[in-house]
């Protein structure tokens, strides 16, 4: 990476950036998840680890997610930018150079973040717990220079359409700096009480809603007709999808707080735009299982694939559990539990992890022009993930269940502890499979590189045949 | 930029703009992909509209809603009557008991009655306990001459609703309705969306005519 800094442009090979952010996104993806088996471990086995105050589980819990979302995910992301945006343009990345320096920019920023956090300089809201200095760095050194090299490359497309995975990309980056800057608002002015809480969710809401599974989506509008060969279902249903995530999905983000003295004509209206976002689901889950037409044997046989519709099938209890947990019957009962956290996982490690991966597989494969180097080992990693994921997925509802039914019946807090126990233990059994499931991933793309068979140019990584 | 109006469901574009769209569509090669010009499956259609329904009846403010502090002011009356206040100091029996028996004269009085709260009641059932909590702080308000229906009762306490409805003269009122501007709002937000999609896909060439994909691929 360090010899393309400073470069000429037309000396960096095309797909650098790419490459660079997915490799950062896989180790990301394994230190995130390493830093989750262990805060779960700690729940689990409460006794097993005392020391250093830094590993308490207030501090690790915030770098976890930190990690997980800006490390594994928002990198997972870049990747897939950076080499399917030019793609569908018939042209080349605007700007290989900015994309490494993003990228090194990136990771060197994400180290200080976490590091403070661990320290325990934070802001103390969920989900945009960082200082304001870092949410500046964050916005402007590591979100808009990704955008700029995404905006631009669309802008200087060779095609007079744009695809639908292009308006995604281009739209989420965006309203992504501007949910940052917007959302990181009690922070940079000391915003408290009711404003606070608000702007704290609607920044939690739409990170979410319009970066975490819209570009999730839009990598699998990419991946499934470019591997089966079929056409996509419906140009028009896409724009059906887009402009509901754009409509449905940026308003609700009221219905984190229906217990909460905001005004109650503000939550009526979150609540209904929050069933609504079954719009988009449903709209984008037809449309890409109607596009496997003819093509379902690749579920099978086809890693990238097998990943991609795994993530889109995940897609619909997650918008089913998200459209209705929010309303106030059902939040009275599961808001504050461990339902919350399970689905949280659905959406981060169900849903967009299956199609980023997916998107990272083919990624590599494709800027390397090698063959993946062990089916096997990819399908180890996909069975790690899913059964892990499950099981993490499983025993936190059952955990939130006992917990909604112990908050409403008064039990008293150290029995919740016990029921919840090996629930705890199985959450912690799941998360590390996962854990084991990524090194394994990353030794396979290591192999990728150094092993893979050469993907003839014209050619796609599919058809070309196993070498092991 | 030109529209066409005379067939709105078939397509708001020009025959020339049609046209263009689908020499583009046919002919240009998007990194590799085609995409199809399919309608969305009217079963889909069918489960979209019922999504809408269910949004908007699922979220009403009466499911899931606080109670208010009405709907125990003859829980509170009762309890205080001479007939169960006896029954609670009766010493022959055990505290337990006596709240039992207490609790059970009070609803059985209460069946005897209509009451528009016979729903609200059966989703906010109360013990002797909490209702001894917040009977002083109803009789007070009452005392008070305040309508009760403003009032929630939130765990021990009995405070004033977070409702804000402002009537044509200024006031505002704080019961909760059936109905609110949150609503209201969602409603035109789902039209305008409706109306934005429809026009932007009815841009588009029908959905009768199928892009030939062997001439760009």
């Amino acid at each position: 990476m360090l010899k393309y800094l400073f470069a000429k442009e037309d000396d960096i090979p095309q797909g650098s950036a790419g490459l660079f952010f997915a490799v950062s996104a896989i180790c990301w993806f394994i230190i995130g998840t390493g830093l989750g088996s262990f805060n779960a471990a700690k729940l689990a086995f409460p006794d097993w680890y005392h020391g250093i105050y830094a590993l308490q589980f207030g501090h690790m819990r915030q770098v976890h997610v930190h990690a997980v979302i800006f490390g594994w995910i928002a990198m997972a992301f870049a990747a897939s930018m950076m080499y399917i945006t030019p793609t569908l343009g018939n042209t080349k990345l605007w700007s290989e150079k900015l994309g490494v320096w993003n990228c090194l920019l990136y990771n060197i920023g994400l180290c200080l973040a976490l590091a403070l956090l661990w320290s325990g300089l934070t802001s103390g809201r969920e989900y945009s717990d960082h200082i304001w200095p870092v949410d500046l760095y964050i916005a402007f050194v590591m979100v808009i220079p990704w955008g700029v090299n995404v905006w631009m490359t669309i802008l200087n497309r060779r095609t007079q359409g744009i695809y639908t995975t292009n308006w995604f990309f281009a739209a989420c980056v965006f309203m992504t700096a501007i949910v940052f800057l917007v959302g990181n608002l009690p922070e940079f002015f000391h915003l408290t009480g009711l404003n606070e809480a608000y702007m704290t969710w609607w920044f939690a809401h739409n990170i979410l809603g319009l970066l975490i599974t819209p570009v999730a989506a839009a990598i699998t509008y990419y991946i499934v007709p470019k591997i089966t060969g079929n056409p996509l279902y419906s140009h028009r249903v896409g724009h059906l999808h887009f402009w509901s995530i754009v409509v449905f999905y940026s308003t609700p983000a009221a219905h984190h707080l229906m217990s909460s003295p905001l005004p109650e004509w503000l939550k009526s209206f979150a609540s209904v735009e929050g069933v609504l976002i079954l719009v988009p689901a449903v709209a984008y889950v037809c449309n890409i299982l109607l596009t496997m037409q003819g093509k379902w044997s690749m579920f099978v046989s086809n890693i990238e694939i097998k990943f991609t519709i795994t993530g889109v099938l995940l897609a619909i209890p997650l918008n089913m559990q998200g459209g209705f947990q929010q309303t106030r019957a059902i939040n009275w009962y599961i808001h504050g539990t461990g339902w919350i956290v399970a689905h949280a996982h659905l959406a981060l490690l169900g849903f967009s992890t299956f199609a980023e991966a997916a998107g990272v597989y083919y990624g590599i494969q494709v800027l390397l022009r090698r063959k993946l180097y062990s089916a096997s080992l990819a399908n180890f990693h996909f069975w790690m993930l899913l059964i892990g994921f499950s099981l993490y997925w499983t025993s936190m509802t059952i955990a939130g269940l006992i917990q909604g039914a112990a908050k409403i019946y008064e039990v008293p807090y150290v029995d919740v502890v016990i029921a919840e126990h090996p629930y705890m233990i199985v959450r912690w059994l799941g998360g590390t499979m996962v854990f084991f499931g990524n090194i394994i991933w990353l030794y396979n793309m290591v192999m990728t590189a150094r092993a893979g068979s050469i993907v003839p140019v014209g050619r796609q990584p599919v058809e070309v045949a196993y070498t092991r | 930029m030109a529209w066409t109006f005379s067939r709105p469901l078939h397509s708001l574009a020009s025959e020339d703009q049609n046209k263009e769209a689908q020499y583009v569509w046919e002919h240009e090669n998007l990194g590799g992909i085609a995409e199809n010009n399919n309608p969305l499956p009217r079963p889909v259609v069918g489960l979209l509209i019922l999504t809408f329904l269910t949004a908007m009846s699922l979220t009403f403010p009466l499911y899931g809603q606080r109670p208010n502090a009405a709907i125990y002011a003859d829980y509170v009356s009762l309890m205080n009557s001479t007939m169960v206040q006896k029954v609670m100091n009766d010493k022959t029996i055990t505290h337990n008991e006596a709240k039992k028996r207490a609790m059970a004269m009070i609803e059985e009085s209460l069946a005897h009655f209509d009451s528009p709260y016979t729903f609200q009641r059966a989703q906010h059932p109360i013990d002797l306990d909490q209702l001894r909590v917040i009977a002083p702080q109803i009789v007070e308000l009452q005392k008070a001459g305040v309508d009760l229906k403003e009032y929630s009762v939130i765990g021990q306490h009995v405070v004033l609703a977070n409702f804000f409805n402002i009537q044509p003269d200024g006031t505002v009122k704080r019961v909760q309705p059936w109905w609110d501007k949150g609503y209201t709002i969602a409603v035109w937000w789902f039209i305008v969306f409706c109306a934005g999609v429809i026009i932007t896909v009815k841009r588009l060439p029908h959905f009768t005519w199928r892009p030939d994909h062997t001439i760009a691929h």
